[in-house]
């Protein structure tokens, strides 16, 4: 059986359900147990599982993943919120120094099954403090998985994969990805890492598309469609690990790529999926392949300049459109 | 020298220390003499062990990690060794040998550790200052102030587990410059965390003084305003420390809320490695005198003495008991192969998921409908 369900109902069924099936899992975070629940991630799970397990935390970020890590070593499993990624740097350190390489340096004694939900926020003048997509920094880690899911039920299968894996992962969930539906079984149920997934097939040109930028691709594809351009959007799921072999399958096909990423140009994702294709199948390409990608800017607050900062359908589709 | 301050009529802080001269007031009427035997060749072990390690790092170059010794200071991780149960977590920082110690891992692990053999603790892929025994829940790190939020964390874990057992966080008082640090104190407090904040105050981080780095010595007086009990002793007497320990533990343990003691001491050797740091001149010559005539071994192997619990041949055949143990290390770590790289994935991460093999189906992906708007953001 599935249903409707909004992407933040998804996040909330998977930790509602995940701390039904093991009474290991702990939900840690500022203001997780207030009615309005981290945008309704979080919402009802104190009435229903307490303040032990569902736990306000102070506005000490680094030593909330800290504390996560350590209460994973007791034996939990916990799953630790950041309304802002942008909050969730005050624990580098902790990611950085310790959970990325708690295994490795334990000669994979110990892990730490921690999962770290940070929320990315877009537009409304959330400006370059409440904005920022740094899914390529914690990809440049070992160690440490990352998920950017881009729909409710891919959210909810991943989530579920990591509170019950055994490595750390970080979740990059877009915020205006919230209030958009898809069919969620009602089962618990599992996303693996590291597979990818076709959103549209098509022939012409693979676009992949990372998290947020889901719905905006699919949207550029239609409109691509009607004017003879066959788009296969490509949906990574998680970058860390990153489905390759998908990859290679589509621009093997396809022979154009186009990587858009709700992330800055240089260094990032986009970059290195570029590099990977260009490896594997750089002279079969028809076409340079092309990232489509945030300026190499912070974001400005302006609603007027935010309009330029990111990119529209037409921008995409125009990308798109000069590949041929 | 019946003119100098004993330590109960000053307010303990490295400024004053000194002024006490000879320690006097080591009261080891108050332990058994079991107890009192034990604690002292615990010290002598890790002395020794410390000292076999600086004297076999050069010239053979077979041990190539940084080390931070603890020669000067084996007051508190042999106090500890007797207190800390196998089910408690103890973390420490880079300083690690003596926190190892105390936890009771197999210290031919960490001589291989140290060798970077593949039967060290780690494989050899932590050497000293990162090295840690899972299985005896002991895990320590080099950066400074890490580890006692993790510490923090597994005390949370154990709270919400309802477990009797503590954690305890091994650091110096160079891990108090740190932010992280009262992030974990306020925490501590405000959940009344099974939580003991362990401080070595050797005056130093590196070469500079604490009180280059903090306007005050008074690390206590800090601490105890987010809730947490402290104590603050001469850290070189370690009937003091045991059983100062001691009862925090067993308040901790009991559900009384977090604790710190601060243990003032200090290190002999220099900051890293057996090399000599003193061209940087931070440490005057009559401080350092003062701390090694109250060496925490002789201290209470006089009182041993003068109580008749230790003569020379009980000496005599501890040393050589221990100069075995030690001797059978080298020839373990020496021994031992090298670690071969092997899979860098598996290293560092673990792909399998019992876990969720067990609890989740799988999934079908459903359609996704491209036509509907996404959320537009409130102010907030
Ligand atoms: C975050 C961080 N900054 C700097 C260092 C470099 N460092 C290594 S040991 C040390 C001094 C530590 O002093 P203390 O905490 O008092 O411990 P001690 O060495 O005296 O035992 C410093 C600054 C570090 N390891 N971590
Ligand atoms: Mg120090």
């Amino acid at each position: 059986m599935s249903r409707l369900l909004t992407y933040a109902q998804a996040i909330n069924e998977a930790l509602r359900q995940s701390m039904e099936l093991c009474e290991d899992v702990v939900v840690l975070g500022q203001l997780v147990d207030y009615k309005s629940g981290i945008f309704g991630t979080t919402t009802g799970l104190v009435d229903r599982f307490g303040p032990d397990r569902v736990q306000d935390f102070p506005v000490s970020e680094n030593l909330m993943t800290a504390t996560a890590m350590g209460a994973s070593l007791t034996g939990l499993r916990p799953v630790i919120v950041h309304q802002r990624l942008d909050f969730m740097l005050y624990s580098l350190d902790a990611i950085t120094n310790w959970l990325a390489l708690w295994r490795f340096k334990s000669n994979g004694h110990s892990n730490m099954p921690v999962t770290i939900r940070a929320i990315v926020g877009k537009r409304w003048g959330q400006g370059p403090q409440h904005s920022k997509s740094l899914h390529a920094w914690f990809a440049h880690l070992p160690g440490i998985r990352v998920a950017v899911p881009a729909t409710a039920d891919d959210v909810k299968g991943l989530l579920m994969e990591s509170i019950f894996g055994e490595t750390p992962a970080i979740f990059v969930e877009g915020r205006t990805l919230f209030s958009m539906t898809a069919h969620v079984p009602e089962q618990p149920y599992r996303v693996r890492f590291g597979q990818a997934t076709i959103r549209r097939p098509g022939k012409d040109v693979t676009l992949v598309a990372i998290g947020v930028i889901v719905p905006l691709a699919l949207r550029a594809a239609a409109a691509l469609d009607k004017q003879g351009i066959d788009v296969e959007v490509l949906d990574p799921r998680t970058l860390s690990p990153l489905d390759v072999n998908t990859l290679c399958e589509s621009v093997g096909k396809t022979r154009r790529l186009i990587v858009a990423d709700h992330g800055w140009t240089s260094f990032g994702a986009a970059a290195e999926i570029i590099a990977r294709i260009a490896e594997i199948l750089g002279d079969n390409l028809r076409a340079r392949p092309v990232r489509f990608c945030l300026p190499d800017s912070h974001t400005p607050m302006s609603m007027a300049l935010e309009d330029q900062y990111y990119a529209s359908d037409a921008d995409l589709v125009s990308a798109i459109q000069k590949m041929f | 020298m019946a003119t100098e301050p004993a330590v109960k009529s000053i307010q303990l802080s490295h400024r004053t220390i000194t002024l006490i001269g000879r320690y006097q007031e080591m009261e080891i009427d108050l332990l058994d003499r079991q107890t009192l035997l034990f604690l002292f060749r615990q010290m002598l072990r890790l002395r020794r062990m410390e000292e076999a390690l600086m004297q076999e790092y050069h010239p053979a170059d077979e041990m190539r990690c940084p080390m931070h010794f603890c020669i000067g200071q084996e007051a508190v991780p042999a106090a500890l060794s007797l207190l800390v149960e196998p089910e408690d977590y103890l973390f420490s920082h880079h300083r690690s040998h003596g926190y190892y110690f105390a936890k009771g891992s197999p210290l031919r692990e960490l001589f291989a550790e140290v060798y970077g053999k593949e039967t060290g603790a780690n494989g050899g892929k932590a050497g000293s200052q990162d090295i840690s025994h899972h299985a005896s829940r002991f895990y320590s790190g080099a950066i400074l102030s890490g580890a006692v939020s993790i510490a923090v964390g597994a005390a949370f874990g154990l709270q919400i587990r309802k477990s009797r057992n503590i954690s305890i966080a091994g650091f110096g008082e160079g891990a108090t410059d740190e932010g992280a640090f009262w992030e974990a104190a306020n925490y501590a407090g405000l959940r009344r965390l099974p939580i003991l904040f362990v401080c070595e105050n050797n005056r130093y981080a590196t070469y500079s003084d604490q009180l280059k780095r903090q306007p005050n010595d008074n690390i206590c007086e800090r601490v105890v305003t987010f809730g947490v009990r402290t104590r603050r002793i001469f850290g070189n007497d370690v009937v003091k420390a045991y059983l100062t320990l001691r009862e925090e533990m067993a308040r901790v343990r009991g559900g009384e809320g977090p604790g710190l003691v601060e243990a003032y001491t200090y290190r002999w050797n220099s900051h890293v490695g057996p090399e000599d740091d003193n061209v940087n001149n931070y440490r005057p010559a009559s401080e350092i005198q003062f701390w090694k005539e109250n060496c925490p071994i002789r201290l209470l192997q006089e009182k041993l003495e003068a109580a008749g619990y230790l003569d020379s041949q009980t000496l005599g055949r501890m040393e050589r008991e221990i100069a075995a143990e030690i001797a059978a290390n080298f020839q373990f770590a020496k021994e031992s192969p090298f670690p071969s790289a092997g899979d860098w994935r598996a290293m560092n991460w673990d792909d399998s998921s019992p876990l969720a093999d067990r609890l989740l189906g799988a999934q079908s992906r459903s359609e996704f409908d491209q036509s509907q708007p996404e959320a537009r953001l409130e102010p907030y």
